[in-house]
């Protein structure tokens, strides 16, 4: 294998493969990329197993072959090289790869190519094409709420459906759940529902920058694949029934209160840098008004008080401060409803405009 | 008084020493003893071949190896027998609806609605071969007490049914030790009475058992010997108490070694308590000194704890108050009275969605 490339190119390409790469792993050509070069083009590949990533290298091939290469090393050599034009020739004798850009010469010992599997390959004919911008928003607003626990590897996942004009994405963490349903412009061709590593998502969700107007979905019976420009992201789907996620929200709610998105996070934000240490946020509501607080204990305290719609009974409840504002940030800005049950049940945020977005959060016990 | 209560106790023939087996079929017919390595570790199990030679479970693996020097010996594989006894209980579930899980290797099956106790776990246990390769004694009784001797009885691939009066009748002759409960301290102590076997305790008045023993262990060890136990059948078995323990190489006679030794196992215990949420309210010690005199001590907070600092400095004040008169031989240190209800984030729960 021989070719020629810049450091641009080389290290951009690079950083997206190096994060799919494995960091802890006892098959080491699985911490590492592999360079594909064959029929005038070159990829660089990676895959932790679970999650592979294809990607096109601008590059003049001049003899086709593999090398695996210790990724997150060849990504800061490339990245300090000190001219932008970088040749990179395998020497089968030594077995490493030298890298000359200037004046500078580097071996690199290569990874046995034989351990590194082979990864999918680009989604075949039962694929659905999808508007980039659309589906990539629809994960970022739900992300954050899958599950990092991997003793429930079924909430790892985002539950994605796509039929019509209509995507959904579902992640719950057990603590809170996220619910997005976009419109397309347009009706899709053809259907899926898979639940897929939030890991994978937003991997893609990274790919999809690049301004690219539609990807391309393959699911099969254990894996999907996703083409986003010259990209293929693989992954395996996750195993098991993802929960039912529509009997988890209450069918009615005895508070429901619109209020200023954007005035309300701020606050939350504020507020919430007293409530450290797992300590709770507090929502206290009386006739008219909430003041929202929080006290870490030898750190200090924090409140303020609000003018909201509320009436009835005082009413007071807390929650994690993270998980309300990544479901107040999800949003986006707008008018917000806040709908409360009592400070045992579950909340509820919706945007105010039909947004299609739901996010269900579970309350922190009170001790008072 | 509802109906009849049938209860079942299922014990794994050899459990440890058979998932071995199954995974190393040359060792079949051969002893096999599995046991750490250290100086002081102790037979987890072995198989029927070693019990011949006399090797049982709990004995030092040295005085082990000296009984049967030809035994193979495989230091446990904790993993693997989880795997294992994961396979077997899914199998028990899926055929009774009530399951207290003892251990990995034992539990009890509450069969009171069940027409043909006896021919449903003699199925139960068909299939559990069948599909795990692994054998199971089973006791059928009229509660847990009866239940758990019975599995016992005829091991391995035992299957014994017994009525109260049955046990009685049986276990006339037997030791008092025979009796869950009835340590060798206890049975020390019925001896210097005359109690030698389990007819005799059932024939001394509860009185002189209470006089004896205290109110509570004095009727306790009564009902015991007429083979009588209330005891339900507990789906979910709940924690009571962490604790983490060591036994020294050697014994450790020096004071400054044993406050480390047990500012470490302190340090163990509290990531443990953290990582499930637990606190609790008594802190405890356990010293064993050479002459394997066992002395345990705690000390009931008024809050519940599982803070490295408070779990430490207790259980260094409780090892200075006993002030060990002998070389120390095992430290242990225990947090249990744990507070109720969910796991707790600064005594703030974290309420979830049932997903």
């Amino acid at each position: 294998m021989k070719l020629s490339t810049t450091r641009e190119a080389l290290s951009a390409q690079l950083q997206a493969v190096t994060r799919v790469a494995s960091t802890h792993t006892a098959v080491l050509a699985l911490s590492g990329v592999q360079l594909h070069a064959a029929a005038g083009t070159v990829e660089l590949r990676a895959t932790d197993l679970e999650v592979g990533l294809r990607v096109p290298l601008e590059a003049t091939p001049e003899r086709d072959g593999d090398v695996v290469l210790p990724a997150r090393l060849l990504l800061d050599v490339v990245r300090s090289l000190p001219s932008d034009a970088v040749t990179l020739e395998l020497r089968a004798a030594e077995q490493d790869v030298e890298i000359t850009s200037g004046g500078a010469v580097f071996h690199i010992r290569t990874l046995r190519a034989e351990d590194f599997p082979p990864l999918p390959e680009a989604p075949g004919d039962s694929t659905v094409s999808v508007p980039a911008r659309a589906f990539v928003d629809t994960v970022q607003t739900v992300a954050r709420a899958a599950s990092r626990d991997e003793t429930r590897p079924v909430l790892t996942g985002i539950l994605v459906s796509a039929s019509g004009r209509e995507l959904q994405m579902v992640a719950t963490d057990s603590y809170r759940l996220s619910v997005k349903r976009t419109e397309l412009e347009e009706a899709l061709e053809g259907s899926f529902e898979a639940n897929v590593p939030a890991r994978a998502l937003q991997e893609l969700a990274r790919l999809a920058q690049g301004g690219e107007d539609r990807l391309t979905v393959g699911v099969g019976a254990n894996q999907i694949v996703f083409q986003v420009g010259g990209a293929v992201l693989s992954s395996r789907l996750i195993d098991g029934q993802f929960p039912n996620y529509r009997q988890l929200v209450p069918e009615s709610f005895d508070h429901e209160l619109k209020l200023a998105g954007d005035e309300f996070t701020e606050v939350v934000r504020r507020i919430s840098l007293l409530a450290q240490k797992n300590a709770p946020l507090r929502l206290a509501f009386v006739e008219g008004e909430v003041t929202v607080s929080a006290q870490t204990p030898d750190v200090g305290e924090a409140r303020e008080t609000v003018p909201v719609p509320y009436s009835g009974e005082p009413l007071e409840i807390g929650f994690n401060p993270d998980f309300l504002r990544d479901g107040l940030e999800s949003l986006g800005g707008g008018d917000v409803v806040l709908k409360l049950i009592n400070p045992l049940r579950p909340g509820l945020i919706e945007g105010a405009d039909g947004s299609g977005f739901l996010y269900l959060i579970m309350p922190i016990r009170l001790n008072v | 008084m509802e109906g009849r209560r049938v209860i079942a106790h299922l014990d794994l023939d050899a459990f440890y020493a058979s998932v071995e087996l199954l995974r190393d079929p040359s060792l079949r017919g051969q002893p096999v003893i599995v046991s750490g390595s250290g100086p002081r570790a102790v037979v987890t199990t072995c198989t029927y071949e070693a019990r011949a030679f006399g090797v049982h479970s709990a004995m030092p693996a040295s005085q082990a190896r000296r009984l049967c020097p030809q035994a193979v010996v495989i230091r446990p594989d904790f993993p693997a027998y989880r795997e294992a006894s994961r396979g077997v209980w899914e199998i028990v579930r899926a055929h009774v609806e009530t399951v207290e899980q003892a251990g990995l290797d034992e539990g009890y099956l509450d069969l009171s609605d069940l027409v043909a106790p006896k021919a449903a776990m003699r199925r139960l246990v068909g299939e559990i071969r069948a599909r795990t390769g692994l054998s199971a004694s089973v006791g059928i009784g009229p509660n847990k007490l009866v239940a758990k001797i019975a599995s016992d009885c005829e091991k391995p691939a035992g299957l014994v049914a017994l009525s109260r009066e049955m046990a009685c009748e049986r276990f006339a002759g037997a030791s008092p030790r025979l009796l869950p409960g009835i340590g060798p301290k206890t049975a020390e102590r019925l001896e210097g009475m005359g109690i030698r076997t389990i007819a005799d305790l059932r024939a001394r008045p509860e009185a002189q058992l209470r006089e004896a023993f205290g109110e509570r262990h004095g009727h306790d060890l009564a009902r015991r010997a007429r083979f009588e136990h209330d005891g339900e059948v507990a789906p979910v078995r709940e924690t009571k108490s962490q604790s983490s323990e060591t036994t020294f190489d050697v014994d450790v006679a020096d004071r400054a070694e044993q406050v480390r030794v047990l500012d470490r196992l302190a340090a163990d215990l509290c990531e443990r308590l953290a990582r499930r949420e637990l606190r609790g309210r008594t802190v405890g010690i356990k010293v064993r000194l050479d002459d394997w005199t066992t002395v345990t001590r705690a000390r009931t907070l008024d809050h519940a704890t599982n803070e490295l600092d408070s779990v430490r400095a207790i259980a260094r004040e409780l090892l200075h108050a006993y002030d060990p008169p002998r070389p120390v031989r095992l430290l242990g240190v225990r947090v249990a009275a744990f507070e109720g209800g969910a796991p707790a984030q600064d005594g703030a729960p974290q309420l979830r969605l049932s997903v």
